[in-house]
């Protein structure tokens, strides 16, 4: 017989037991409908793969494993996915998350499965691969992912398998053990393949005479299970108290078992592994106890993942009417439940359907007499009088210091307190508060680095532009400075356009704008063709209004009669003025007749030379020819366009 | 009048050497920064919201160092203004209500539909939680969203909610039970740790 220690404190709550135990494993048909939600382990919610309408076989995967801290989800039964919806969760908070709700369809067909024939030939990763792939979660309690635990970073020495069963009332792995014994063993040996084959302890309470006998006799073929009796305490199924019975090893404070060479697994995980591997079904279904004094049929149900709440009661005839508490898991740990449209999950090992006073009903609690029981009965060695103050005064740093995180929730100082304080209450209430302050804190840590970033980015970009700038504007003066290095006898062109501008004001002070006398003739010359276009236009509307006899006529006569006046007078003008010039429009006639006849005379002569039978004379006619067109030419065009030069010695005159 | 000089020799000796000792000391083991400001700021919410008048919690921290009042922050509260009190050594002061009240989390969520993506809360948000492009829908990355209500003002179109924070069954914890009192008749959950 192996030596067995003991852990402090604990305590021996009525064990409650014999209600459900003495009955077989009864498999609950399928429910019509299953509610799964996608997040039944600790860790990251499943994303469904699935859409509304599909139809899905047993054992389907329809929800998918988001990174390593989660898990898959398969269809329990075949039917058709009626929903993606929110449902009430078994949660102690009752708040409702996503679910994949199927309506089944009674068949109940299976996905094609690919149970392993020879386990043995199958190396570590393809085990691993298969327990991962099949969904498998603790199944005592935490729903922690499975297959985690089964790959540590140390050497592990000992395989611890929990069937201590500690809670009053539940008997779900006491009834497994017993009817699956054969299965739990090869069970037992897969994981012992996948951890190097490590010594197998399994710690089961002594008050489960027949469950012992059963493994027994499964595991005597193999040296390296041990089958080790433990006394009945609460709560020896806390993984580091079995570790600490069956080894004499404390896991080290916010370590895990592996740190000492340990990996614990329920006894329902073993059996899912077993299924998973020898059968090929991924985790779909658990053994739930329903007990309590109003439960009729009180024993152990084969329920699938995702039955409600209220089917199982009804198919164990829980009276309703009779039940003043319905617990989810046990007395201790469970919590109440309002809903029973709850789904049931992974870890759902238990429904306590309790009468009433067959719970210590709700009562007031009275003030802490410091009778000190609860240091005393406390499985952690912590102090919960003093985590209860510090708890209640919300002093959690304190309460952190006096090792809060410790605490295992089991209860054991609630049950022993005098005053009936609900002290797992306080530190829950405690344990919420911290994380959700460091959550709180590690938000605002994102945050400072969220906006320091941003200022940094921010004042770059300012700083990127400024620079920017001035490497532009240096650019700039290079440029120039180069320009005038090239060429440094050419004046500076702002300093010249200055002169410009500078020079040309002061002339216009000077002559005080004159008008010019080109500028005069010319304004003249256009009043004159204006006032002639006017009355060539006008002179031909009268004639049009005249032939279509238009009344208008008379007003076009008027017009024109005005017209013709103006017409004359800039006409009179304008010849006025050519006279005080010194132009005469008659002279410049004749000049352009001379200049025309000149121009004639030349092409002629010039058509002439390609023909001529004597070019010589030609071309002194062509000579000569040109000499009189330069002549007319330079006359025409000093009495044209240089008026200026007659006109201001005639202004001066 | 030997042992005099011989005297003051040494002292002189002595400072020498500490001196040194001491200069060594404040290069070597130099303190980069003001650490009370890192200190306040530390203990600041980050929501990088300006209702103390600062644009920010660092220049925040900043003018509190500079002996500013320390119950301007309302996003952190009664619980900041104790932590600040605590570090500072000064009188727990009620918040000022010149720069807001205490009000739950709140979180920004872009009506998608209404946005016409002029990116004017991008750039109004002091945590770079908005993304979007101009002429492309913006939405809030609710994870890094401080609640701070700064995006809300200068969108055109008003399609900016500020919604309370969604408690989710990984954020929901206990309330602490009702008080302890001997006499207490008030009624409260005893949760189900209770004799079995």
């Amino acid at each position: 017989m192996r030596k067995i220690w003991d852990f402090h404190g604990g305590v021996h709550p009525d064990e409650n037991k014999t209600q459900s135990n003495g009955l077989a494993i009864n498999v609950m048909p399928t429910p019509k409908q299953l509610a799964l939600p996608l997040n039944q382990h600790i860790g990251k919610a499943a994303k469904a793969i699935v859409d509304i309408g599909d139809y899905v076989f047993k054992g389907q995967l329809i929800a998918s494993a988001q990174g390593v801290l989660s898990a898959n989800i398969h269809a329990p039964s075949s039917g058709y996915i009626k929903a993606l919806a929110e449902r009430i969760l078994p949660h102690q908070s009752a708040l409702s998350g996503p679910c994949i709700i199927i309506d089944t369809d009674g068949k109940d067909e299976w996905i094609e499965l690919s149970p392993v024939a020879n386990p043995d030939s199958l190396t570590k990763s393809d085990l691993l691969n298969i327990i991962q792939a099949a969904g498998i979660v603790g199944l005592g309690g935490a729903g922690f992912p499975g297959s985690i635990k089964l790959q540590p970073k140390h050497a592990i020495n000992t395989l611890v398998i929990n069937a201590a069963e500690c809670e009053p009332y539940i008997t779900a792995d006491d009834r497994l053990m017993r009817e699956y014994a054969d299965e739990i063993i090869v069970g037992i040996q897969l994981v012992q393949q996948l951890l190097d084959q490590p010594k197998c302890l399994i710690g089961i309470e002594e008050n489960k005479p027949e469950a012992i006998a059963a493994l027994a006799t499964a595991a005597r073929q193999n040296s390296n299970i041990e089958v080790c009796v433990i006394p009945t305490k609460y709560p020896s199924g806390g993984e580091k108290q079995l570790i600490e019975i069956l080894t004499g090893n404390q896991v080290p404070q916010g370590g895990i078992p592996a740190n000492i060479g340990i990996v614990c697994q329920n006894v329902g995980t073993i059996k899912a592994i077993f299924d998973a591997v020898m059968l090929g079904q991924p985790l779909i279904k658990r053994i739930t106890t329903v007990t309590g004094k109003a439960a009729a049929n009180a024993g152990n149900y084969e329920v699938l993942i995702g039955t409600e709440v209220a089917d199982l009661l009804a198919f164990a005839k829980v009276d309703l009417s009779q039940t003043s508490r319905l617990v989810l898991g046990g007395p201790m740990m469970g919590f109440t439940i309002q809903d029973t449209n709850t789904p049931l999950v992974k870890s759902s090992n238990c429904i306590l359907a309790a009468a009433d006073l067959e719970l210590a009903p709700v009562a007031d609690h009275h003030a802490c007499i410091r009778c000190g029981q609860c240091e005393v009965a406390c499985p952690a060695e912590l102090l919960p009088q003093q985590l209860f103050w510090f708890a209640k005064s919300e002093e959690f740093e304190k309460a952190q210091d006096h090792n809060l995180s410790d605490c295992i929730e089991c209860g054991a100082c609630a049950w022993v307190c005098p005053s009936q304080i609900p002290l797992v209450q306080y530190y829950r209430f405690a344990k919420g508060r911290i994380k959700a302050l460091n959550t709180e804190a590690q938000q605002a840590e994102v945050a400072r680095e969220r906006f320091e970033t941003r200022e940094q980015r921010l004042s770059d970009e300012k700083s990127a532009k400024e620079e920017k700038r001035k490497t532009r504007a240096l650019a700039a003066a290079a440029a120039q400075e180069a320009k005038r290095a090239a060429n440094p006898n050419a004046e500076d062109p702002i300093a010249a356009a200055l002169a410009r501008v500078n020079k040309l004001k002061q002339a216009q002070h000077t002559t005080n704008s004159p008008i010019l006398p080109e500028d005069e003739y010319k304004a003249l010359k256009t009043a004159a063709a204006i006032s002639r276009t006017q009355l060539k236009k006008t002179s031909k509307a009268l004639a049009d209004a005249l032939a279509k006899n238009h009344e208008q006529a008379s007003d076009l006569q008027q017009t024109l009669t005005a017209l013709t006046a103006k017409a004359a007078a800039a006409e009179a003008q304008l010849s006025a003025y050519e006279t005080k010039l010194g132009l005469d429009p008659e002279q410049e006639k004749t000049l352009q007749a001379a200049l025309a006849k000149a121009n004639g005379v030349l092409r002629k002569l010039e058509q002439r030379l390609a023909t001529a039978a004597d070019p010589e004379q030609v071309k002194e006619d062509i000579i000569a020819a040109k000499s009189i067109q330069e002549t007319a030419t330079h006359t025409l065009a000093q009495h044209q366009n240089n008026p200026r030069a007659k006109a201001i010695p005639a202004e001066e005159s | 009048m030997e042992i005099l000089y011989v005297a003051v020799l040494i002292l002189a000796l002595l400072a020498l050497v500490f001196g040194a000792v001491l200069g060594f000391a404040a290069i070597r083991f130099k303190v980069d920064g003001d650490p009370i400001v890192d200190q306040i700021d530390n203990l600041l919410p980050q929501t990088q919201c300006g209702q103390c008048g600062h644009p920010g919690c660092k220049p925040y921290a900043e003018a509190i160092a500079n002996g500013e009042a320390i119950n301007r922050c309302p996003p952190g509260g009664e619980a900041t203004i104790k932590a600040l009190a605590d570090l500072l050594d000064l009188e727990v002061i009620p918040l000022d209500a010149e720069h807001g009240s205490e009000a739950i989390r709140t979180i920004a969520y872009i009506r998608e539909d209404e946005c016409i993506g002029c990116t004017k809360c991008i750039q109004a948000c002091p945590v770079d939680a908005i993304l979007g492009a101009a002429k492309q829908m913006h939405t809030v990355i609710v994870d890094e969203c401080t609640g701070c209500d700064l995006c809300v003002e200068p969108c055109p179109v008003d399609c900016i909610d500020m919604l309370p924070v969604q408690v989710t069954p990984s954020s929901w914890h206990w309330q602490q039970p009702g008080h302890v009192i001997a006499t207490s008749s008030l009624p409260h959950s005893h949760g189900t740790n209770d004799n079995a």
